[in-house]
């Protein structure tokens, strides 16, 4: 369906956009992009609409290389993170205007399937946060495009909307078997909505691959960084190990010298013989409860039962990641 | 453009001698022009301030935008007659200043009123919390209102530099000149050898006391920042914005209305508009300043359509019409007169025209740039990712989103091209005299119920942009 293959784009000397990009969408498939703010995300989506030009690099839709069309050649659909909607336009003007042929009773069957069935005559100003983002989104699949590119369509709405809409959106793009490329920089909605993650990190894609495999097993610290619930310790490996309370843990990434051993909140969990640690702070979490521990290599947040001052023993759940601190784009 | 600019240097650049006996005159303007200036903008400041502090809601800006609206030298006209009731003559440097305060504080006013609500509000809540008083406090809030107060000062300094028509008014009577009015007053002079070149001569000195004054561009103020400060003075806020409006409109309404109805020499009610009609000049200013305002507004309407679809092109050539619209109107007048003498076009209401549009083409763009920059571009440029071509984009999406923009535009460059004066009596010619030309006549003609009759109307008309939309206002 799409296909980018080594495409770069830069802004001026000091600044790069993305940088020999390559990646794969399928049909039906949404890709979730992930990353920080100024990794790159939303230039590669802007070359994906057409909005910017590739300075290298092919972009296939199909067969096509699209990477020198016009934005309205490629037919695609955007959904935007401000909603971008036309303040002049009813909520069925918005679909009617982008429809192929435009037909009034398919326009308000989709408005009834994203939940807008009374809303037809309505003006953008007139719906909450909400309703904006399902008339975004209406919009996009009012148009049939080939593929619809979401740009952390989510973030301007509370967090408790957000989760509830996501999980819909992403359903229905299901349903319909649309394709979707979908920008996000909260790891909740990447793992909750996409068949696929790519992880990206200073304009490169770093990882990509299944949401859960990402996560367990981030091939790089910026990959490991970009899900959160992240606690980094500095360590010496020698012989592919690490000393660990009273023995010694196996580690991938780095057989030998110091690095930073990467893990999430619930890789560690007590266990007889771990390494000893003061539980210092404790914090409420949804479903979970969250201690922060001193170990002695240094503090981490682990998710257990513990109450505040008791001694825990701690061993990892499963191979641990340590990374070479001097380039942390790259997997030593 | 720029071209009567260039070729008003080329044509001073021959008479520079003209400089050694007009320098004084000069440095009086300048100093005239800059003091007055300060003055406009303290005050203008003091009750953005207290509106500010008062909390006071922004529909008491209304209060204060008839007093701006107004023509200056109608202002000039209506405080003289108002005045002379009370046995003052307003006539120099005293009148010609109560008349530009009264007009270009509100002005100052209306543009750091923004500022101050988005600048001040958290700062002003900041000193409160930490309390911050006295000289600290200025040290804390003044810094960040600096460009906003340097940019309104460079605004109101150009506008008093280049007025012509309340020194023609109130200045000339008692032999003070300032520079449009002496260039004026050299063009028509029967006296000097060159009066083009005289004239073109004192126009680039004017040209180059105005140029410092344009590097101070005025900045967008954004959007309203939450400011939970509580109201202080609130009657002192009120009190002195109705005062400053009853100034600025009332008292020169007085004594237009109070000229125009009442015939001194029988002391009875007769309204003097039928004799200002009885008047060719007055039909014909009336009829010309309508023709031409009319023409304008409909030509930049075009332009404005026509650019709609570029930006960058509306930006670019804002850009290059500010210059003719904040340089003082002398100079494009003079630079007019220079190029077009030669031409058929000269003497004709078309070089008005023609003077007109390259004036006021710059508002209708900066409306027009308003509406582009508030994001239509973009909303456009949504509508082609969905598959719209340009022209279809633009039709359905770009024109109906820029409509009230356009219509704001015309609202401003109506009232303003009806009432116009400087370019007006540089220009024209016997048949083409506009409204402001038939006010100046009636005047040096004796007939000052007539002159106060025209000046209600224009008064009156100038109103007509208190209708302008709110969004764009």
């Amino acid at each position: 369906m799409l296909r980018l293959e080594r495409v770069s784009k830069g802004f001026g000397k000091d600044t790069t956009g993305v940088a020999e990009v390559s990646l794969e969408l399928g049909p039906g498939e949404i890709l979730a992009v992930l990353g920080a703010s100024g990794s790159g995300k939303t230039t590669l989506l802007n070359l994906v609409a057409g909005v910017l030009r590739p300075d290298r690099g092919k972009i296939f839709l199909g067969q096509a290389d699209i990477a020198q069309w016009m934005p309205e050649q490629r037919r695609l659909a955007y959904v935007f993170q401000d909603h971008a909607l036309w303040p002049h336009l009813s909520v069925l003007d918005h679909l009617l205007l982008v429809m192929k042929q435009a037909n009034r009773k398919e326009a308000l069957g989709l408005l009834e399937q994203v939940g807008l069935g009374s809303l037809e005559n309505r003006r953008p100003h007139q719906l909450s946060g909400g309703q904006r983002q399902r008339v975004a989104l209406a919009r996009a699949l009012a148009a049939q495009p080939r593929l619809i590119l979401l740009d952390e369509p989510y973030s301007a709405l509370d967090p408790v909307l957000r989760e509830g809409l996501r999980l819909e959106v992403a359903s229905l793009l299901r349903a319909r078997g649309v394709s979707a490329l979908h920008v996000t920089h909260d790891p909740d909605e990447a793992l909750a909505v996409a068949s696929r993650v790519a992880v990206m990190s200073q304009g490169r894609v770093v990882q990509i691959d299944d949401p859960a495999r990402v996560y367990a097993q981030p091939a790089t610290l910026a990959a490991a960084q970009a899900f959160g619930r992240l606690n980094l310790l500095p360590v010496k490996v020698s012989g592919g190990r690490v000393a660990w309370g009273s023995g010694f843990i196996p580690v991938q990434g780095i057989r030998e010298g110091l690095g930073l051993m990467a893990f999430r909140y619930e890789n560690l969990q007590p266990q007889a013989g771990g390494e000893p640690g003061r539980v210092v702070e404790v914090y409420a979490g949804r479903g979970e409860q969250l201690c922060q521990v001193a170990l002695k290599l240094g503090n981490v947040v682990v998710a257990l039962e513990a109450t505040l001052g008791s001694t825990v023993e701690l061993a990892p759940s499963g191979l641990l990641s340590v990374f070479s601190q001097e380039n942390p784009l790259d997997k030593s | 453009m720029a071209l009567p600019l260039l070729v008003l240097v080329w044509r001073g650049a021959r008479h520079l001698g003209t400089w050694l006996g007009v320098w004084d005159i000069a440095l009086y303007s300048l100093g005239l022009s800059s003091l007055t200036s300060l003055g406009c903008l303290g005050v203008g400041t003091g009750l953005a301030w207290l509106a500010f502090r008062a909390r006071l809601d922004p529909r008491w800006d209304t209060l204060l935008l008839p007093a701006y609206l107004i023509p200056p030298f109608v202002s000039a006209l209506g405080f003289l007659y108002t005045l002379e009731l009370l046995h003052i003559r307003p006539y120099g440097v005293g009148g010609m200043v109560l008349v530009w305060v009264s007009h270009y504080a509100p002005l100052a006013y209306l543009l750091l009123r923004p500022t101050f609500e988005t600048r001040l509000g958290p700062l002003l809540l900041a000193c409160e919390v930490h309390r911050v008083t006295g000289f600290r406090r200025l040290r804390a809030l003044l810094p960040p209102l600096f460009p906003a107060l340097l940019a309104s000062w460079g605004i109101i300094y150009l506008a008093i530099l280049g007025n012509y028509g309340v020194p023609a008014l109130l200045g000339l009577p008692a032999g003070v000149y300032t520079l449009p009015t002496l260039a004026y007053s050299r063009l028509f002079s029967p006296l000097s050898s060159s009066p083009v070149g005289e004239a073109a001569a004192i126009g680039m000195l004017l040209g180059l006391l105005a140029l410092p004054a344009l590097a101070l561009t005025p900045e967008t103020s954004g959007e309203p920042s939450l400011r939970p400060v509580l109201p202080r003075r609130v009657g002192l806020a009120q009190a002195s914005l109705s005062g400053f409006a009853l100034l600025g409109v009332l008292l020169p309404l007085l004594g237009l209305l109070h000229k125009a109805l009442f015939n001194p020499y029988s002391g009875v009610w007769q309204p003097a508009f039928v004799e200002a009609w009885a008047l060719p000049l007055v039909r014909h200013g009336l009829l010309n300043s309508l023709g031409l305002s009319l023409s304008t507004t409909g030509l930049l309407l075009l332009l404005g359509l026509a650019l709609a679809t570029r930006p960058g092109a509306v930006r670019l050539l804002r850009r290059w019409l500010d210059l003719s619209y904040l340089l003082p109107g002398t100079l494009l007048g003079l630079g007019l007169i220079l190029l077009l003498a030669p031409t058929a076009l000269y003497a004709t209401p078309w070089i008005l025209l023609l003077a007109y549009v390259l004036h006021f083409a710059a508002l209708m763009l900066r409306t027009l740039e308003a509406g582009l920059g508030g994001g239509i571009e973009r909303l456009v440029q949504v509508g082609q990712l969905f598959g719209l071509s340009s022209l279809r984009a633009w039709w359905r999406i770009g024109i109906p989103l820029l409509r009230p923009y356009l219509a704001a535009g015309a609202f401003l460059v109506l009232p303003l091209a009806l009432s116009e004066l400087t370019l007006s009596a540089l220009l024209y010619a016997p048949g083409s005299e506009t409204l402001g030309v038939a006010v100046l006549s009636a005047l040096s003609g004796g007939l000052f119920r007539e002159a106060a009759a025209v000046g209600l109307i224009l008064m009156l008309l100038s109103f007509l942009l208190l209708f302008l939309p709110r969004r764009v206002g």
